[in-house]
């Protein structure tokens, strides 16, 4: 793929990850499937790994996708008809390559209960809808203002139509809630503890609307409402950068240290959008010398993947600060440090986009969104790229809030860049039986950080919201800005001779 | 020849049930053991694992505000006096300095690892010390433009081939320490009793004087002492099986679940065994001149069923002792709960083992009650 493909992948990929969906399909029972013993990285215990067949769509049901699915032991099985079913975020991740982190979030469900990670159609094992994204050298070197942003996203596109040769409309929510219900019923479970995290609250609203039957309850982490586009996460953005920088201005030696941080970010952004600086860095990994084109969306995409987890947002006044200086080193680290995101599969996320997010946008949706920098700028490649997909838009009934009296847990991060709060309430207005929990400091995904995992455990044993222990949710969890390059401690007024 | 076998068998059965109290006094250990078992692997448990709030002491803590706020995360912090766990975490006076210079800060954990209670606390400590290290060293790196991923030259990846059920190590070895020692000890007493006792009370001699066959005798004595093994083995398995699922393993990771197949599975190859120890028990009675006498080689005796219980238990040779009775239906047992493929060979040569010395140990008893050394106890 051109330099232009790689970065357009990127570019977008951080535009829009952090949701998910799945098309529907007919839920065919299956005969017991047979598993095997499996591992994946970074989770020492032996999953047991299957798969399913599943008509690729209703009008042509001998096309099939095959569903792989992972299903990681119960500790101790108290529980052998239920599961805990987790669903990954994007939309494009795939749920059994980040087993391990799923791990750790259902830790405590995990005690009674196996959990089941399926690959949604169009993501990991399951049909996989790649498009090939390209180098860290490529994406350093390209300009992204130098051509026009709709042009080069278009050539992208047809490029990455032309590669999968797939029709999208197969790959929606809605398409892909009946293949976790096949999963379900392979694997011989009554009824599922439903948790999704991200674009996985999403599919998770859907799998609960289509098969309320299987359900017992729903953990919802970083919550998605079903009447929201998810181009309105712009706004959750820039709510979050600004926590940064009051963040910053509250505590003394960050203050001391960046005194003019907003200021300096608004500068920077202004001068690079008037004109891109072309730098030499260092390769991450490498460390060739190369070309480092810095623009407008490269600091803003940097800085914003930075906010999704505290460790990397620690870095965010430094790597500001660092570049108002003309020190672009750790703008570059950060660049170069967006492998723990995990792999987005970009064909998968368009049809998801392209069928739930983008066809129900009103005029005033687009005024209002395109205020933020990410809502516009995701407006504008929706625009450009969901034409060339054709992607057949879902069922207006699809954005009506899910309507259900079963036990639902809502949480949210106060500092989430992706899903904030507000979104949680959005969901929760058709639920009789829900309870939002917010902690304050956690930024997206509350089950990675704090004690949610514990909540979570207790709230899948007990099925009620009494009896939570939720208080030390609200624990500080903020780690210290780095105040210099080599950590959270300010420069010393003494110093030791021998440097 | 069966016939009167049986009715000599009834005979025995309802001898032993008409001394109520002996007869519970045998049971006791059958539901007794498993409960007081459960119980201490709980308390053991409990001190095996750190708390869940873990305080310990932090000495100049003002230094690294940082550091102690990344271990609060992982419920370490600094406790008040009490509950502190003695442990301290020193953070020395240049932290501050050596850490925004970039050099390596020191800290220092100072505890006894010797101290049982106190390990997984201070392992739990250095592994949140490690991966603080790890994520200050990674965002230096990443600061001064370099990918962190390049520290990790080699990515290990381990693929744990055990299941939670097969996790059980140890306790699993002394679960089915305790279910074995059942079928010994639930009728020693009754054994002693019906062989040593009956000589004592000289109706060992009335019994001969009947047309009765030495063998006959010891056969019927022997089947009524297993008779009452395989229902203190019942009851063992059936305590254990409600005990066990109450203590709480699954903080470490595993599980011990004792179910029907598995009971079922022990309650077929106990049979064997239970045969063998009455036997067992009932030669030893008889080489005793006296029913105390027996009673201490009974005791003594016992030591080598358990003894080679302790060797699957404590997972010593297992080569070689994995072929001997006892050993073998044991580590099979093991291999059961834990999911594993049944060692088949292994306990249908142990069984036909076990049923050999059956046969030898009944065969001496009946030989002795043919003299009258033994039989009058001279």
């Amino acid at each position: 793929m051109n330099k232009y493909g790689s970065h357009f992948v990127k570019l977008f990929s951080s535009g829009l990850a952090t949701l998910a969906i799945a098309c529907s399909g007919i839920a065919t029972a299956q005969q017991n499937t047979p598993l095997e013993a499996c591992y994946v990285e970074g989770l020492q215990d032996r999953l047991m790994c299957g798969s399913v067949s599943q008509p690729l769509s209703k009008n042509s049901p001998s096309e099939k996708v095959e569903i792989h699915f992972a299903v990681i032991p119960a500790i101790k099985q108290l529980h052998p008809k239920e599961a805990v079913l987790a669903f990954a975020g994007g939309p494009g991740q795939s749920a059994i390559e980040v087993a391990a982190i799923f791990a750790r979030n259902l830790k405590y469900a995990r005690e009674n209960r196996d959990i089941i990670l399926v690959d949604q159609r169009g993501t990991g094992k399951s049909q996989l809808l790649q498009c090939d994204s390209g180098s860290i050298k490529e994406q350093f070197a390209f300009d992204d203002q130098a051509l026009s942003f709709i042009t080069f996203t278009q050539e992208e596109t047809n490029k990455c139509k032309a590669q999968l040769q797939v029709d999208l409309s197969n790959f929606t929510t809605v398409a892909a809630a009946s293949d976790f219900e096949a999963v379900r019923i392979a694997l011989g479970y009554d009824k599922l503890h439903l948790y999704g995290a991200s674009y996985g609250t999403r599919i998770a609203q859907e799998y609960l609307r289509q098969y309320p039957e299987s359900v017992a309850s729903a953990t919802l982490d970083g919550v998605v409402p079903m009447q929201q586009s998810l181009v309105a996460i712009g706004d959750a953005i820039d709510g979050a950068l600004n926590e940064v920088f009051l963040d910053c201005m509250a505590d003394n030696a960050c203050l001391k240290q960046y005194p003019t941080l907003a200021n300096d970010y608004a500068e920077l952004i202004a001068s690079l959008k008037d004109k891109p600086i072309t730098v030499k860095v260092r390769h991450p990994r490498t460390f060739e010398e190369i070309k480092l084109v810095i623009t407008e969306s490269k600091l803003r995409g940097a800085v914003r993947m930075a906010l999704y987890s505290h460790t990397t947002r620690s870095l965010i006044p430094l790597v500001i600060d660092s570049a108002k200086r003309e020190n672009y080193s750790p703008l570059a680290g950060l660049l170069g440090n967006e492998t723990t995101l995990g792999g987005i599969a970009m064909g998968m996320h368009s049809a998801i986009t392209c069928g739930e997010d983008w066809p129900n946008l009103t005029e005033p949706d687009r005024v209002q969104y395109s205020q933020s920098y990410f809502g516009k700028m995701m407006i504008e490649s929706l625009d450009a790229i969901c034409p060339i997909w054709q992607v057949e838009p879902v069922d207006e009934s699809f954005y009506k809030p899910v309507k259900t009296d079963l036990p639902i847990l809502l949480l949210s991060g106060g500092l989430d860049p992706a899903t904030p709060p507000s979104w949680a309430e959005l969901a929760m207005v058709n639920l009789s039986n829900a309870k939002h929990l917010v902690a304050p400091s956690a930024t997206h995904g509350v089950a990675a950080q704090t004690c949610a995992n514990k909540v979570i455990g207790q709230f899948i044993n007990t099925l009620t919201f009494s009896e939570l222990t939720t208080d030390c949710l609200d624990k500080d969890n903020r780690k210290q800005y780095f105040m210099n390059i080599n950590g959270p401690v300010a420069n010393q007024s003494k110093g030791k001779t021998n440097d | 020849m069966m016939k009167l076998v049986q009715v000599l068998y009834k005979k025995e059965m309802l001898d032993a049930s008409r001394d109520k109290r002996s007869v519970m006094a045998g049971l006791y250990y059958a539901i007794g053991a498993p409960i007081v078992m459960c119980l201490l692997f709980t308390i053991l448990l409990k001190q095996l694992s750190s708390p869940e709030a873990l305080e310990i002491t932090i000495e100049n803590s003002d230094a690294a505000p940082s550091l102690v706020s990344y271990l609060e995360a992982y419920d370490i912090s600094h406790g008040q006096e009490g509950n502190t766990k003695a442990i301290t975490l020193i953070i020395d006076e240049d932290y501050e300095l050596d850490m925004s210079e970039g050099r390596s800060a020191r800290v220092t954990i100072v505890a006894d690892k010797s101290d049982n209670k106190l390990i997984k606390s201070v392992r739990r400590l250095e592994a949140a010390l490690a991966r603080y290290n790890s994520e200050v060293a990674g965002l230096r790196l990443i600061s001064r433009g370099i990918d962190p991923s390049i520290m990790r030259a080699i990515n290990v990846q381990t693929h744990d081939q055990a299941t939670p059920d097969s996790k059980g190590g140890m306790f699993l070895g002394i679960a089915t320490l305790s279910i074995i020692i059942a079928l010994f000890y639930s009728a020693m007493n009754l054994a002693i009793d019906t062989s040593a006792g009956e000589r004592e009370r000289n109706s060992l001699a009335l019994l001969l004087s009947h047309p009765l066959s030495s063998t006959q005798i010891v056969l019927a004595k022997v089947a009524a002492i297993a008779s009452y093994s395989m229902i203190g083995l019942v009851l063992v398995l059936i305590v254990s099986k409600f005990a066990y699922g109450m203590v709480p393993w699954e903080q470490l990771g595993f599980s011990i679940n004792l179910d029907v197949m598995f009971i079922l599975f022990c309650t077929l190859i106990g049979l064997p065994i239970a045969l063998m120890s009455a036997s067992l028990l009932v030669f030893v009675s008889f080489m005793a001149k006296s029913f105390k006498e027996a009673q201490s080689y009974v005791a003594f005796v016992l030591f080598v069923p358990i003894g080679l219980s302790m060797m699957t238990t404590y997972d010593i040779a297992t080569d070689y002792v994995q072929w001997i009775p006892i050993a073998a239906q044991q580590y099979a047992m093991i291999e059961v709960i834990k999911g594993n493929e049944l060692p088949l060979m292994q306990v249908i040569l142990s069984s036909f083992g076990t049923l050999a010395l059956f046969a030898i140990f009944t065969m001496l008893s009946s030989k002795m009650l043919k003299s009258e050394k033994v039989v009058f106890g001279l």
